[in-house]
Parts: C-alpha cells; sequence; structure tokens
C-alpha cells in the first residue's frame, strides 16, 4: 500500500460528479424504505428487508453500480487522462500501484452501501427483532465490494471501455444470466454476496433463501478477488502507453 | 544507416562502465506496422535531441527508453540494465511526457510534491520547493495544475520529474507551447543539468530548438535511425545536399546558359515560365546566382528554393 497513492486516489474519486450522482442513487433504497414503512401492507418485515430491500436492490443495483463506477474509476481514469504515466514512473512495485487504488475503491464502494443497508434496513425493519438481516448485509456488502472492485479495477486495465463493459457485465451477467441459468451462481458476486447475507442471519428458509451455502459463497469470494488482483498486478506489469508518432 | 556514439570514457585498467541508455538493434511493430526499425545507439553524459518529422517514431523510441514499450524485437537498458519491468530503474530516470495532463485538483505544488513523495525522499517538502525554484515556478506554485497555461504545465512537468535528481531525463517535445522566454530558461535548465553530468533526452521535430541545445542527435526518420553523432556533422551533411531553386527572371533562356558554367549548378532545366536549377551547395548558390545574373545582364524577379521542408531534408538523409 502506498499513502501517498490513497490520497491521492481519494480526492480523484471523491471530487468526481459521479460520486455526487451515487450518494443520491445510495438514497433511493432508503426513500423506498419510507414508503414501505408508511405503507405498512407488508405482514413479515423481515422477509421484505433481506429480499427486496437487501438482495434485490441493494446487492443486485446499488452494489454493483457503486462498485463499477469506483473500481473502474480508480485507475481507469488515470489511463483515460494520460496521469498514469507519473504513477508508473515511479520506483513503486505495480502490487502496491494496484492495491492503492483497489483499497480506495473499496472504502468508499463499501462505506456508501455499508451506509445505505444501515439506514434503510433500520427503517424498514422497524423496532421488531431483525434475526440478524442487518449485520449479515452489512458484512456481505463489505466483502461484496472488494470482491467487484477487484473485478472492475482489473476490467480497468485489460480495456478503455471499462465502464460500459463493467455496466454490461452488472446487467446482462449478473442481473440476466444468474437469474435464468442457477449453473452461473458460481460466477456470481452477487450470488456470493447474498450466500454470505444468509450465512449471518438466523432468518428461515421460507424467509430468505441464497442459492450458494455460506463458507462456499465465501470461498469463492475470496478466490475471486484474490485471483482478480493478482491478474490486475500482472496486467498492470505488461501495461503500454498510447502511442502517437 | 545506423551508427553508434559512445561518450563514455573508460579509466584505464578498469571495465568500462555501461552507457547511461543503450538501444541494441531495437524494433517496435503493431501488427504489420512497423514502428521502429532496428535502432542501435548508446548515449552518455550531455544532452541529445531525438529530431524526426511528426509520425517518425519519436515518441514510441522515447517510451521504450522510458520502460513504457516493449521493444518487439532487440533491447533497451539503461546503466546496464533492461528498463522493461524494471521499476526499481526509475530512482535514476526523469521522465516528462508529451501529454498536457496533470491532476487538474491538485496544485503545481502538490503535484511536484506528490512526485517527491511517491519516490520516498527522505524531505519530499524540501524536495519539491527546490524542483519548483528550478523551473521558475514558485509564484504560481499554489494555484491549481487545471488553470496552467500549457508552458507552465510543461515547467511543473520538469520539476516534477527532476525532483529526485534523476542521472537520465527523458522529455517528449518538452517545448511545445512554451514561449520563448520559457524555452530560453528550460534551455538553460536543461544545459546546467548536463554540465553537471546528467543524460538528457529530448525529441522534437523543430530543427532550431535540437540546433541551439543538443550537440549530439538522433534523427528518426520513418522509423529508422538516419544519422547520429555530432549535431555539427549532421547540420553540414544537411547543408550539403542538392538543392533545387526555381527562377523567374527577365530573360530565362540566356540566365540558364550562363549559370551553366557556373561551378555550384550542376543541373538547370528550362520551364515554359520558369527556371529550375540543382545546386550541389546551398549557400555558394545563394552567392553565385545573383553575380551570374548581373554578369548576363539579366534581372531576377525570384529565387526559390523549393525543397526545405524538414521532411525533404530528412527523406535525403534516409536515402544516402
Amino acid at each position: 500500500m502506498n499513502r501517498a497513492i490513497v490520497e491521492l486516489t481519494a480526492r480523484q474519486l471523491l471530487g468526481q460528479r459521479r460520486s455526487l450522482l451515487l450518494v443520491v442513487f445510495a438514497l433511493i433504497p432508503v426513500g423506498i424504505a419510507l414508503l414501505y414503512r408508511f405503507e405498512g401492507q407488508q405482514p413479515n418485515h423481515v422477509q421484505w428487508t433481506a429480499n427486496v430491500l437487501g438482495a434485490r436492490l441493494i446487492v443486485g443495483t446499488l452494489l454493483p453500480i457503486a462498485a463499477v463506477i469506483f473500481g473502474t474509476a480508480a485507475l481507469g481514469s488515470e489511463f483515460e487522462d494520460g496521469t498514469a504515466v507519473y504513477l508508473l514512473s515511479k520506483p513503486l512495485s505495480r502490487s502496491r500501484v494496484v492495491l492503492s487504488k483497489l483499497l480506495v475503491a473499496w472504502l468508499a464502494t463499501g462505506a456508501l452501501v455499508l451506509a445505505s443497508v444501515l439506514v434503510a434496513g433500520a427503517i424498514a425493519i422497524r423496532d421488531i427483532p431483525d434475526q440478524g438481516v442487518l449485520l449479515g448485509f452489512a458484512v456481505a456488502v463489505a466483502a461484496g465490494s472488494l470482491a467487484y472492485c477487484s473485478v472492475f479495477v482489473l476490467l480497468s486495465i485489460l480495456t478503455s471501455r471499462a465502464l460500459i463493459t463493467g455496466l454490461i457485465y452488472v446487467f446482462i451477467w449478473e442481473g440476466l444470466m444468474t437469474a435464468l441459468f442457477s449453473g452461473t451462481k458460481v460466477l456470481s458476486i452477487r450470488q456470493y454476496t447474498i450466500g454470505v447475507a444468509k450465512w449471518l442471519t438466523t432468518t428461515s428458509e421460507r424467509t430468505f433463501a441464497a442459492r450458494l451455502d455460506g463458507p462456499e459463497a465465501l470461498a469463492l469470494m475470496v478466490v475471486m478477488s484474490i485471483l482478480a488482483t493478482w491478474l490486475a498486478v500482472r496486467a498492470l506489469a505488461r501495461w503500454e502507453i498510447g502511442e502517437s508518432g | 544507416m545506423t551508427a553508434t556514439t559512445e561518450r563514455e570514457t573508460a579509466t584505464a585498467g578498469a571495465p568500462a562502465p555501461a552507457p547511461a541508455i543503450e538501444a541494441v538493434s531495437v524494433s517496435r511493430w503493431y501488427g504489420n506496422v512497423v514502428a521502429v526499425n532496428d535502432v542501435s545507439f548508446a548515449l552518455g553524459p550531455g544532452i541529445t535531441g531525438l529530431l524526426g518529422p511528426n509520425g517518425a517514431g519519436k515518441s514510441t523510441l522515447l517510451h521504450m527508453l522510458a520502460g513504457f514499450l516493449a521493444p518487439s524485437a532487440g533491447s533497451v537498458r539503461m546503466f546496464g540494465e533492461t528498463i522493461w519491468k524494471n521499476e526499481a530503474l526509475y530512482r535514476r530516470i526523469g521522465l516528462v511526457p508529451e501529454r498536457e495532463a496533470i491532476y487538474p485538483f491538485l496544485t503545481g505544488y502538490e503535484f511536484v510534491l506528490l512526485s517527491a513523495r511517491l519516490h520516498k525522499l527522505p524531505d519530499p517538502e524540501a524536495a519539491a520547493a527546490r524542483a519548483i525554484r528550478i523551473v521558475d515556478m514558485g509564484s504560481a506554485q499554489d494555484r491549481a495544475a487545471a488553470g496552467y497555461s500549457k508552458g507552465m504545465k510543461q515547467r511543473i512537468k520538469i520539476a516534477a520529474a527532476i525532483v529526485h535528481d534523476p542521472e537520465v531525463l527523458l522529455l517528449d517535445e518538452p517545448f511545445n507551447g512554451a514561449d520563448p522566454r520559457q524555452r530560453l530558461h528550460m534551455m538553460d535548465m536543461l544545459r546546467e543539468m548536463a554540465a553537471a553530468g546528467r543524460t538528457i533526452v529530448f525529441s522534437s521535430h523543430i530543427l532550431e530548438e535540437v540546433e541551439r541545445l543538443a550537440e549530439n542527435v538522433l534523427v528518426v526518420v520513418s522509423g529508422r535511425l538516419a544519422a547520429s553523432g555530432d549535431f555539427r556533422q549532421i547540420r553540414k551533411l544537411m547543408t550539403d545536399r542538392p538543392h533545387t531553386f526555381t527562377i523567374r527572371s527577365s530573360d530565362d533562356r540566356r540566365l540558364a546558359s550562363a549559370l551553366v558554367s557556373d561551378t555550384a549548378v550542376f543541373g538547370v532545366e528550362l520551364g515554359s515560365d520558369r527556371l529550375t536549377v540543382r545546386a550541389a551547395d546551398f549557400a555558394a548558390f545563394a552567392h553565385a546566382v545573383a553575380k551570374v545574373a548581373r554578369g548576363a545582364g539579366v534581372s531576377l524577379f525570384e529565387v526559390l528554393p523549393t525543397d526545405e521542408s524538414l521532411e525533404s531534408v530528412f527523406s535525403y538523409l534516409v536515402k544516402r
């Protein structure tokens, strides 16, 4: 890890307009939780909070969108505007560069999504026992943020169209393919995250179900994060500058 | 044509130190396009100008020297070590890229300080202040880089590149956008660094820039090293090449017959409204033409050199 890169990246990410839009986006689950609370039709608040708010809105939408924006911008924006050369012409190992960028992307994504989980969840669950749903989703989105960000940092080194590619991955693979074909669950960060969240709750299968067992989901998530980070370091070591005469 | 300029001196009995920069049969291609073709040279302390027209392969070559492009064939070494995938060598190298991009949210001082911190210098604040003083950017150091002019960005980029006092400084078109005063200041600064034993390589497509600054030159044309070595010798090659002039006069036919007997002229072609003359020496012909015309009683209306573009000079060097 390199402190100068961490500080630089934090200023880069927090200063961009997209980050402000993401904060607005993170408020949507909070707004929906408020609407749900005032409507008061659903009989099982835990079930609604876990399935609709947690799994669908936050893990299914907010988490991958925040991760793709922060993850691809952390290093990708430097390739885009030509400033990456200032980092890469220094006596720093490429692993340090990747890990520093990944740390900031992860913290930014994790903080935003975690805040949304805790605030929206607390509003929706009211004052009844939550059966570990809030804690489960809090831990799961923190771990899921890391897995997503490591994949998107890798993507930003491999392609100059990382944001578009990442969004296609989120909507086509995570959103559509894993919904249609259950066999794809072992290659879905969304399913890993839901698996970890379910593992940490005490809810019944009828209330909240996951396609992957908790330990299996966590193991796959760890493998995915390490593999993507390792590939990102390798790709950065082989990165070549664009040409112009 | 390839040539080698070896300016390192070996002390008697001791093994010769590795040159600061060495390219051995370096080529780089993109699919079927060859950007750099079998280039070899070795450079030591002093200023070397990498000269060539736009698209000649200068940036490709400079990026390979900086370790940002892998050679497709051959090798690039700095101080005897391969530069590609060798991050540790950046302790000894400073790089000023051509692109203007600087983090727009940082001030000039913060940008140079970042460079000092990334180099893990013991006193980054003092190093940043020193580098900014050298490029004369003290008065603008606290302004956001986003508001800098092109010339100011070049200077702050140089400050960031020299903050760790590198032994080798690579600059890609460093004078682009600099006004004449800034240009002179940057040239003086680079001369001082060279006098202190640093190896400086800069690329340019402007002959006059290279002429004013570099004592050593690498001329790159179409990816190949067209000439290399002492700038004065290469300048002479450029000046001594055949030159073509078009002339309009009061009597082209009479002038043609007078010019044929002049030793500076080796070809005359009579056109419908002008005369085309080929001369061996630019300066000798420029002196002779007026005298010959006066002697023949002909009035000169127009004398134009037709092939003085840098591209034509370069293509002459390649054909030699």
